[in-house]
C-alpha cells in the first residue's frame, strides 16, 4: 500500500513510501512512458502534481461520487504499469510513516514506541548494491500517549525567500516559500540567519513542531537534543491532517512569485489554525493566530497559491477563502467564507501550482477515481427548472441510496445472525459431545403409552426435547428420532425441525412405535428409539452463500460455489431409549375399577376393542407358558431403596418393573403383588411376585429372594416379558456389583452344577442351530424348532437366581 | 593525520601501559558467528523426526541466511533481508505460540524468541518496550507449559523470572534457551539502566541469592550459561557471546558513570576491565579515550596521552580522542598542539559518516546510552569543532587565524541547503547571532575592519524584518505609554561592533554615531529581558542583565575614547563618569576617567578617584566576567588601557610629590 509519493521534478524521479516496507525510488523517464505522457498533454500541470502522475495504475470503478455545482471530468488515465522491484528500495524501514523531499535531501518521520523519529538523509539514489545515502541527522520527538493509530504525521517544508539565488532554493512540490517576517517570527533568528529550510511536522497527537533543517546535524558522538532541535509551535489537540502555506495578502500577479504569508494547519475534527505575521500599534512584529472550527471530519486538504484552502469531508468537498475580502484589512478574517460541492470521499487532493488554474483541482476518490474538479467559491445560480430536476434527481438518489443501505444492512444482519447461530451451535456441540458428567444442556425423554386410534389402540411414544442450556435452539436445528424395532428391519426416522426452543422450554412429539404401515399392527417389541440433533449448515449459512450477482454482492465477497455441500451439517447423538414389553403392557382389568367408562358408547367401544384384539385362539388353546426369575431380596432392597420401605417387597418389585408404564399409579394404588395385563398382541400376561426362600444355594441359611413369574398363553409374550425383566435386573446387578459387598455363603458345589447344566444346554442349542442351518426341509425344521422350544423351557426352569 | 606524527614520539618515550590491550581485541564481526554455525554444518545422524522439525528447519535456515547476507557487504540488500528475516521470525514465533505450550517445544520457541529479539533490537538500534513484552511472553509460556498460570501473570517481571528459573531447574533441557533469554533481558535492563533488576537477575542465574554481591561485573563474570547441545536450533548469537558483550558494556558504562561522578580511581578500574574484555575496535577506541580522560583528570597527562594515541591507532574514530587531546594540551599549556588537535578534529569530522551496516549481533554500542555533553565520548559535530577552534584562536590571541576560521565557518553555514550547523546542547538560545558577533569581533581584532562591517551589515540585513520598525520614538517612552523597547541585546552589540570597526578605520564620526545608537538601544532596554518574544529568543549564556551592563560600559568607554581622540574631553568625561557610575568596581573605566580628569586638570577628583582605585585593587578581582559571551570579552579587551601600569605609576608619583605637602593639610 503506497502511503505517500512525491516527485522530484528536476530529475523526474518518483519517490514512493510503501507501508511496512520503506521508500522506493525510480525514474519516470522510461521510453514507453514518455510517449504516453506526451499524449496525456501538458495541460495537467506537467509533472508538478504528484498525485496525477501516470505511474499509479489508476483503477476506475463505478464510484458513487457525483457532482453538483462542480464539474468533474474523469480523465482517461494512461494505463502504464511499471513494476518496481526491491532494487528500487532506497530506504528500507518498516516503521517509516512520512517523508518529504527537498532537493536531494530527504526528511523522514518514523514511528517508534512512544516516539517519532525525524531523520534527514542526503543523496539517496536507487540501485542495487549502492552505498546508502548518508544520514545527516536524526532527532527523536516524544509523542503524547494517546496515539491515534490510523493517522500519520504530515510534513510541510517551508523556506525563507533566498536572497542570493531566488530560484535556487525552491523547495519540493509540497514546500513553499514563506514571507521572511513570518518565517523569522515563527522559527527564530537562527533559522533566518542560516536561511535554512524548515520542516513543519504535524503529528497525530496534535503537536505542530518544526525542525530547522540546517541545524539537524547529529552523529553518534553528538546525538541530537530534541529540546534544541525541535520546537513546538502549537498544539492543535486533534490529529493534524494538513499543513500548508498560502498567500493571504494581495494576490500575485501573473508570472510573479510571491512568498506565502500565512500558515494553516487543519485538524481532523475541523480545528484549523492560521498564523500570520502582524504588527501591533507600536509596529512590533507579533504573530497573529486564529483558530477556526470547520465541519469535520477532514479527510485531506490542499491549498493553492492564492488564499484558498480545499478540504474534503466524507460527504463534500469544501473550499475556504482565508482572504478577508477587504484588501484594507490586513489581519485574518474572524469568519471564513466557504462553499462546498457534493463530491464525496475524496482521499487525496492536489492543486496545481499554476495560478491561472487556481480553481482546478485534482482529486482522488476512495474508490480510486481520479478527477479534475472546478470548485467555485461562489455558489452557481440556477433556474427554477434546473432546480426542479435537480431536486428530483436528488430524491431518486436518496431512495436508491436508502435501498442500498437497507439491503446492505439486511445482509450484515443476516451474517451476524448466522455467526451467532454458528457460535451457539458450536457451544452446544461441545457441551453435548464432551465426556464430562455435567448435566447435558439438551435432554430427551421417551414415554410410551397406548392411544386409541379409531377402533384400534396403538402403542405410541411421546418424545420430549427439553432445552436446559443457556441459549435457545433456533432454525437450522432439527430433531431426528429413529424408531428401530427388535427385528432390525424397517427402521423409521422422523425428522422434526426445531423452529425455536427457548432455554427452559420443551417440545413434544408423539409417534407410533408400530413399524407397519397398516393400522393396528403390533409393535415389534423391544423397540429402540434413538434421538439425535442435526444442525444443517445449509439452512443457516446457505442464504449467505447463495450465488449472488457480483455487482450486487453487498459485502463484495465472492463465495466459491462448492463451498458447502447441501447435506452438510453436524449430527449430535442425544441418547437411546428402549421400549419393551413391560412398558407396553395394558391393564384393562385394572383400569376398569378406577376409570369406569362413563358413556355407553365407550363401553361398547371397549368391548369391541377387546373382541377385536382377541387372538385367533391358537395361543388360548395352548397351555400357558410360564417362566420365573428369582432375585435375592437383598439386591432388590438395595436397588429400590426408599421405595421398598413402604409396602411389601413384592409390591415394590412389581411397581419397579412397571415404572415406565402408564398404569404404574394403579398398581401402586392397589399395592398389588400380582397383575394381569394385556400384551400388545392381545394375549394376556400375568406378572406375579412372591417371596421365596432359596435353600439349595446357601450353605447355611436359606437366601430370601423374590420370585417373579411371567405367565402367558403366548410364548412370544413370555419371551418378551422375560427379556424385558432380565434387561432391567441386569442393569441393577451391574450397578450394585460393588467389589466390597459381602456375598452370602454359597454352596459352590451347587453353583458349579448349575453352571455345568446351563453350559450343556447351551451346547445343545448351538448344535441344533447348526443343524437348522444345514438342513432346510420343513420336517426337520419343525422338529428342530420343537427341540429349541424345549431347550428354552429347560433353560428357564429351574429359574435363574440373581443374588 | 599529521597529529599522529607529533604524538608518536611520546609513545616511544614511555613504556606501553597496556601492552596486551590491542592484542586482546576480538576479531571484528563474524568470527563468533562462524563458530556457532559450524556444528550444524557437520552432518550428524538425523535425529528422530518430530512435529517441530519443519519449524526448526525454518529457524536454522533463517539464521544461516542472515549470516550469509551479513558477509555480502551490500548494505541495502542486507537491510532488506534483515527486514524480511524479521518478518519471517515473527511469523514463526506466532505459529509456535499458537501451539499449546509444551516443554518439548519450548526450547525451539524460546530460541526463535531470542533470535527475533536480537534481530529486532538491531533493527531498531536499541531495546524498546516491545522486546520487554516478547521476553515476558516467553516466560509466561514456560509457566503455561508447567500449568502454573494464574495469579503470577500480573506480578512484576522480576518475580516472573524468579518463578521461571525455579521451575526450570527441574527441566534441564530448557536451561540453555532460558539463559539466552535471560542474557537478552540483561541487555535490555543494562541499556535502560535498570541495574538493580539486572544484578538480581544475575544472582538468580548464578543460583546465589544468599550472596549479596552487588558488583555487577563480578556477577557477570561468574555467570556461565549452560552450553548448548549440538543439535539445538541455531541462534544468531549464543548466550556466551552475549555474556561477553554484556561484560564489556557494563564495565564501560560503569566507568563512564564514575568518571562523571568524579570517582576517578574506581572509574579507572572499571575502564581497564572494559579494555581487557572482548570488544570491537571502535569500542576499544572509546574505552581508551575514556581512560585518557580519566587519567587527565587524575593528573597523569603523559599516561593519558599514551591512551589517546592508542585510541587513535585502534580505530578510525577520530572525534573523541582528538577532542580529549586538545583538552589535555590546553591543560598542559601547549597551545600550538591544542590548536593542531582541534584542526585535525574539524577535518576528521567533515568526513561524512556512512550509515552503519545492520548488525545481526547485539554489540556493545547498542547497550551504551547516548553520550551527553559531559561524557568524554561526546565530541560534537564539525561545526562544534570549527567553532571551538576559532574561539580558542581568538582567546589565545591568534586573531588572524581566528578570523579565518570564523569566516570559513560562516561560509560553510550559508553554503547550499545542506545542514552544516548543529546548535550546542544546553539552554536554547540564538547561537548563530553570537557566531556572527564573534566573527565580527575576530575580524576587528585582526584589523580587518572592513570585513567586520560587512558581516555586521549582513547580520542586520537578514534580521531587519524582525526588528521594531521605529524604535527611536522618544516621545512614546517619555509618555510612559508602553515599554516598546524590546530589542535583543545582540542588535546593540552589532552597533557597538560597527562602531569599533569604524574606530579601526579611523572614521571617528561614524564610530561615535554607532556607539550612540548602541547606547540608545541599551539604555531603553528593560532592566530584565524577561519576555523577548518568539522573534528574539536569544539570550546569551550568561545572565542577560550582566551582559547588558558590560556592553553599556564598553560602549560608553569606547565613545569616551573617541571623544578623547577628537579632543572633546568634556564629552569624554561625561561618558567615563557614567560608565564608572554604572560599574563602580570596573578598573578600566576608572582608569580612563582618571586619565581624563588628569587631562582636564581636575586634580582633586583625580586624587580621590585614585585612592578609591588603590583601595579597590587590593581587593580580590571580581570573577563575574568569566561567564560573559566571547564577543563581549573581546570587546571588553579593547577598552583596556594599553599602558595601565605605567599610567598608574605615573599618577602615583605625580600625586605623591605634592601629597607630601598636601597630605598633612588633609589631615
Amino acid at each position: 500500500m503506497a502511503r505517500h509519493l512525491e516527485l522530484l521534478a528536476p530529475c523526474r524521479t518518483l519517490y514512493v513510501l510503501c507501508a511496512g516496507s520503506g521508500i522506493y525510488c525510480f525514474a519516470l523517464d522510461t521510453p514507453g512512458r514518455s510517449a504516453s505522457q506526451a499524449d496525456d498533454g501538458s495541460s495537467k500541470g506537467d509533472s508538478q502534481c504528484p498525485n496525477q502522475a501516470a505511474e499509479c495504475h489508476s483503477q476506475v470503478d463505478e464510484d458513487p461520487c457525483e457532482t453538483e455545482e462542480g464539474h468533474v471530468e474523469s480523465g482517461e488515465p494512461p494505463f502504464d504499469v511499471v513494476s518496481v522491484g526491491p532494487d528500487a528500495c532506497v530506504l528500507p524501514d518498516p516503521s517509516l510513516c512520512a517523508f518529504t523531499l527537498l532537493g536531494d535531501l530527504l526528511v523522514t518521520v518514523s514511528q517508534g514506541p512512544g516516539t517519532w523519529k525525524v531523520r534527514l538523509f542526503k543523496h539517496l539514489c536507487p540501485g542495487p548494491g549502492t552505498e546508502p545515502g548518508a544520514q545527516v541527522g536524526e532527532v527523536v520527538v516524544p509523542a503524547e500517549p494517546p496515539q491515534a493509530p490510523s493517522f500519520l504525521p504530515v510534513l510541510c517544508c517551508v523556506s525563507p525567500p533566498c536572497s542570493r539565488d531566488p530560484h535556487g532554493c525552491l523547495p519540493g512540490p509540497e514546500g513553499s516559500i514563506l514571507q521572511e517576517a513570518l518565517f523569522g517570527l515563527l522559527f527564530g533568528a537562527d533559522a533566518a540567519l542560516l536561511e535554512s529550510p524548515v520542516v513543519l511536522c504535524g503529528f497525530p497527537d496534535g503537536q505542530l513542531c518544526f525542525v530547522v533543517l540546517k541545524t539537524l546535524v547529529t552523529s553518534q558522538t553528538a546525538p541530537g537534543d530534541p529540546k534544541v532541535l525541535v520546537k513546538v509551535l502549537h498544539h492543535l489537540e486533534e490529529p493534524i491532517v494538513f499543513i500548508g502555506a498560502l498567500r493571504k495578502g494581495p494576490q500575485p500577479q501573473e508570472g510573479e512569485d510571491t512568498p506565502a504569508d500565512c500558515l494553516v494547519a487543519l485538524g481532523h475534527h475541523g480545528r484549523t489554525l492560521a498564523i500570520k505575521a502582524g504588527r501591533d500599534e507600536a509596529e512590533t512584529l507579533v504573530p497573529e493566530m486564529q483558530v477556526y472550527r470547520l465541519p469535520g471530519p477532514v479527510l485531506c486538504a490542499t491549498c493553492n497559491r492564492g488564499s484558498l484552502v480545499y478540504y474534503s469531508t466524507p460527504s463534500r468537498l469544501h473550499v475556504l477563502n482565508l482572504s478577508s475580502g477587504e484588501s484594507m484589512h490586513p489581519g485574518l478574517p474572524p469568519l471564513l467564507c466557504q462553499n462546498s460541492v457534493r463530491v464525496c470521499k475524496i482521499v487525496a487532493l492536489s492543486s496545481p501550482r499554476d495560478p491561472e488554474d487556481s480553481t482546478k483541482l485534482l482529486a482522488l476518490s476512495a474508490g480510486g477515481r481520479l478527477m479534475t474538479c472546478h470548485v467555485a467559491l461562489e455558489p452557481a445560480r440556477m433556474t427554477a427548472r434546473q432546480a426542479t430536476s435537480k431536486i428530483q434527481n436528488l430524491l431518486s438518489d436518496i431512495s436508491s441510496v436508502s435501498e442500498r443501505v437497507h439491503s446492505l444492512k439486511k445482509a450484515i444482519e443476516q451474517q451476524n445472525q448466522a455467526l451467532t447461530h454458528l457460535h451457539q451451535a458450536l457451544d452446544l456441540s461441545c457441551a453435548l459431545l464432551s465426556c464430562q458428567s455435567s448435566p447435558k444442556p439438551i435432554v430427551c425423554t421417551t414415554r410410551p403409552f397406548w392411544r386409541a386410534q379409531g377402533l384400534h389402540q396403538e402403542l405410541v411414544a411421546t418424545c420430549r426435547l427439553e432445552n436446559g442450556g443457556p441459549c435457545s435452539l433456533g432454525p437450522g436445528w432439527s430433531w431426528c428420532i429413529q424408531v428401530l424395532p427388535s427385528s432390525h428391519d424397517g427402521a423409521t426416522t422422523y425428522t422434526v425441525p426445531v423452529q425455536q426452543l427457548a432455554p427452559g422450554a420443551c417440545f413434544e412429539v408423539t409417534l407410533a412405535l408400530c413399524s407397519g404401515e397398516d393400522e393396528g399392527s403390533i409393535p415389534d417389541l423391544p423397540v429402540t428409539v434413538s434421538h439425535m440433533l442435526f444442525y444443517s449448515l445449509q439452512e443457516v449459512v446457505g442464504v449467505l452463500l447463495a450465488p449472488v450477482d457480483t455487482e450486487e454482492d453487498p459485502l463484495g465477497v465472492a463465495w466459491p460455489q462448492d463451498l458447502l455441500p447441501p447435506q452438510d451439517g453436524a449430527c449430535l447423538p442425544l441418547g437411546l431409549h428402549t421400549v419393551d414389553l413391560l412398558q407396553g403392557l395394558r391393564f384393562s382389568s385394572l383400569a376398569t375399577p378406577c376409570l369406569p367408562p362413563t358413556s355407553p358408547i365407550d363401553i361398547f367401544l371397549a368391548n369391541c376393542q377387546e373382541q377385536g384384539s382377541r387372538p385367533g385362539g391358537r395361543a388360548a388353546l395352548q397351555a400357558p407358558s410360564m417362566v420365573s426369575i428369582r432375585v435375592s431380596s437383598e439386591l432388590l432392597r438395595a436397588t429400590l431403596g426408599d421405595r421398598a420401605t413402604g409396602g411389601s417387597l413384592c409390591c415394590s418389585t412389581l411397581q419397579w418393573l412397571l415404572t415406565e408404564n402408564t398404569a404404574l399409579d394403579i398398581v401402586r394404588a392397589g399395592a398389588l403383588s400380582s397383575v394381569q395385563g394385556v400384551a400388545p398382541d392381545g394375549t394376556s400376561v400375568r406378572l406375579t411376585a412372591q417371596e421365596v426362600l432359596v435353600v439349595d444355594l446357601g450353605s447355611e441359611d436359606p437366601i430370601p429372594a423374590v420370585e417373579i413369574q411371567v405367565e402367558s398363553p403366548s410364548l412370544a409374550t413370555v419371551c418378551q416379558a422375560h427379556h424385558a425383566m432380565i434387561t432391567r435386573i441386569q442393569t441393577i446387578v451391574t450397578e450394585q456389583a460393588t467389589p466390597g459387598a459381602s456375598l452370602p455363603n454359597l454352596r459352590v458345589q451347587r453353583l458349579r452344577q448349575i453352571q455345568a447344566n446351563h453350559e450343556a444346554l447351551l451346547w445343545e442349542v448351538q448344535a441344533l442351530q447348526d443343524k437348522l442351518a444345514l438342513q432346510s426341509s420343513a420336517d426337520t425344521q419343525a422338529t428342530a424348532t420343537e427341540q429349541l422350544l424345549q431347550l428354552y423351557r429347560r433353560l428357564r426352569n429351574p429359574s435363574l437366581t440373581l443374588l | 593525520m599529521g597529529g599522529l606524527a607529533r604524538l608518536t614520539p611520546l609513545l616511544a618515550a614511555e613504556e606501553d601501559p597496556q601492552p596486551g590491550a590491542v592484542a586482546s581485541m576480538s576479531p571484528p564481526g563474524p568470527a563468533p558467528a562462524l563458530a556457532t554455525l559450524s556444528p550444524s554444518l557437520v552432518d550428524s545422524p538425523p535425529p528422530p523426526a518430530s512435529y517441530l522439525d519443519p519449524w526448526r528447519k525454518k529457524n536454522d535456515q533463517l539464521v544461516r541466511q542472515m549470516k550469509v547476507t551479513q558477509d555480502s557487504g551490500l548494505f541495502l540488500r542486507q537491510q532488506l533481508s534483515a527486514q524480511d528475516a524479521l518478518r519471517r521470525f515473527r511469523e514463526l514465533l506466532h505459529i509456535l505460540q499458537a501451539l499449546p505450550a509444551a516443554v518439548s517445544a519450548l526450547p525451539l520457541e524460546l530460541t526463535v524468541t531470542c533470535n527475533f529479539i536480537t534481530l529486532k533490537a538491531n533493527q531498531t538500534q536499541g531495546f524498546t518496550e516491545d522486546q520487554a513484552q516478547d521476553i515476558q511472553q516467553g516466560l509466561e509460556r514456560v509457566l503455561e507449559a508447567q500449568e502454573q498460570q494464574g495469579p503470577r501473570l500480573n506480578c512484576g517481571i522480576r518475580e516472573l523470572w524468579n518463578t521461571v528459573l525455579q521451575a526450570a531447574s527441574l527441566l534441564p533441557e530448557l536451561l540453555p534457551a532460558l539463559h539466552h533469554l535471560a542474557g537478552l533481558q540483561a541487555a535490555l535492563w543494562l541499556s535502560t539502566g535498570r541495574l538493580e533488576d539486572l544484578s538480581l537477575l544475575l544472582q538468580m542465574l548464578n543460583g546465589s541469592q544468599n550472596v549479596a554481591s552487588e558488583d555487577l561485573l563480578l556477577l557477570l563474570k561468574s555467570w556461565s550459561p549452560p552450553s548448548k547441545e549440538l543439535d539445538a536450533p541455531l541462534t544468531l548469537q549464543d548466550a556466551c557471546g552475549l555474556r561477553d558483550v554484556l561484560l564489556t558494556a557494563s564495565a564501560l558504562r560503569q566507568g563512564l558513570q564514575e568518571l562523571i561522578t568524579e570517582n576517578f580511581p574506581r572509574a579507572l578500574i572499571s575502564l581497564q576491565a572494559a579494555a581487557s574484555g572482548l570488544c570491537s575496535r571502535p569500542v576499544l577506541a572509546q574505552v581508551y579515550t575514556a581512560l585518557g580522560s580519566c587519567l587527565r583528570k587524575m593528573g597523569n597527562p603523559q599516561r593519558a596521552l599514551l591512551y589517546l594515541v592508542a585510541a587513535l591507532q585502534v580505530a578510525s574514530v577520530w572525534g573523541p580522542p582528538l577532542l580529549e587531546a586538545s583538552r589535555l594540551y590546553r591543560e598542559l599549556g601547549d597551545t600550538a598542539a591544542e590548536l593542531e588537535s582541534l584542526e585535525l578534529l574539524a577535518k576528521g569530522l567533515s568526513v561524512a559518516q556512512s550509515s552503519k551496516a545492520p548488525q545481526v549481533l547485539i554489540e556493545v554500542e547498542l547497550l551504551l546510552p547516548q553520550p551527553d555533553p559531559a561524557s568524554p565520548l561526546y565530541c560534537g559535530t564539525q561545526s562544534h569543532a570549527k567553532h571551538l577552534l576559532a574561539s580558542r584562536c581568538l582567546q589565545t590571541g591568534r586573531a588572524e587565524d581566528a578570523a579565518e576560521h570564523y569566516l570559513d565557518m560562516l561560509a560553510l553555514l550559508q553554503d547550499g541547503p545542506e545542514p552544516r550547523f548543529s546548535p550546542p546542547a544546553g539552554p536554547p538560545g540564538s547561537c548563530v547571532t553570537e557566531l556572527f558577533l564573534e566573527t565580527a569581533a575576530a575580524l576587528i581584532q585582526a584589523n580587518r575592519a572592513q570585513d567586520a562591517l560587512t558581516v555586521c551589515e549582513e547580520l542586520l540585513r537578514r534580521t531587519s524584518f524582525l526588528l521594531p520598525k521605529m524604535p527611536w520614538m522618544w516621545e512614546d517612552t517619555r509618555n510612559g505609554a508602553k515599554e516598546l523597547m524590546n530589542c535583543p541585546l545582540w542588535v546593540s552589540a552589532v552597533y557597538f561592533l560597527q562602531g569599533q570597526a569604524w574606530v579601526k578605520l579611523g572614521a571617528s564620526k561614524e564610530a561615535v554615531s554607532e556607539f550612540s545608537r548602541c547606547l540608545e538601544l541599551l539604555f531603553r532596554a528593560p532592566p530584565e529581558n524577561k519576555d523577548e518574544g518568539i522573534a528574539s529568543n536569544c539570550e546569551p549564556r550568561c545572565r542577560p542583565d550582566v551582559a547588558l551592563q558590560h556592553l553599556r560600559l564598553a560602549a560608553l568607554v569606547s565613545r569616551g575614547l573617541e571623544w578623547v581622540t577628537s579632543g572633546q574631553h568634556t564629552k569624554a568625561l561625561q561618558d567615563f563618569l557614567l560608565s564608572v557610575q554604572m560599574c563602580p568596581g570596573h578598573q578600566d573605566a576608572s582608569i580612563h576617567l582618571l586619565q581624563t580628569l588628569r587631562r582636564l586638570g581636575r586634580k582633586n577628583e583625580a586624587t580621590a578617584l585614585w585612592w578609591r582605585l588603590e583601595a579597590q585593587m587590593k581587593l580580590p578581582p571580581e570573577a563575574a566576567t568569566g561567564s560573559l559571551p566571547l564577543y563581549l570579552e573581546t570587546c571588553l579587551s579593547w577598552i583596556r588601557p594599553a599602558d595601565q601600569e605605567s599610567l598608574l605609576e605615573e599618577i602615583r608619583t605625580s600625586l605623591q610629590e605634592p601629597s607630601d605637602l598636601e597630605l598633612p593639610g588633609f589631615l
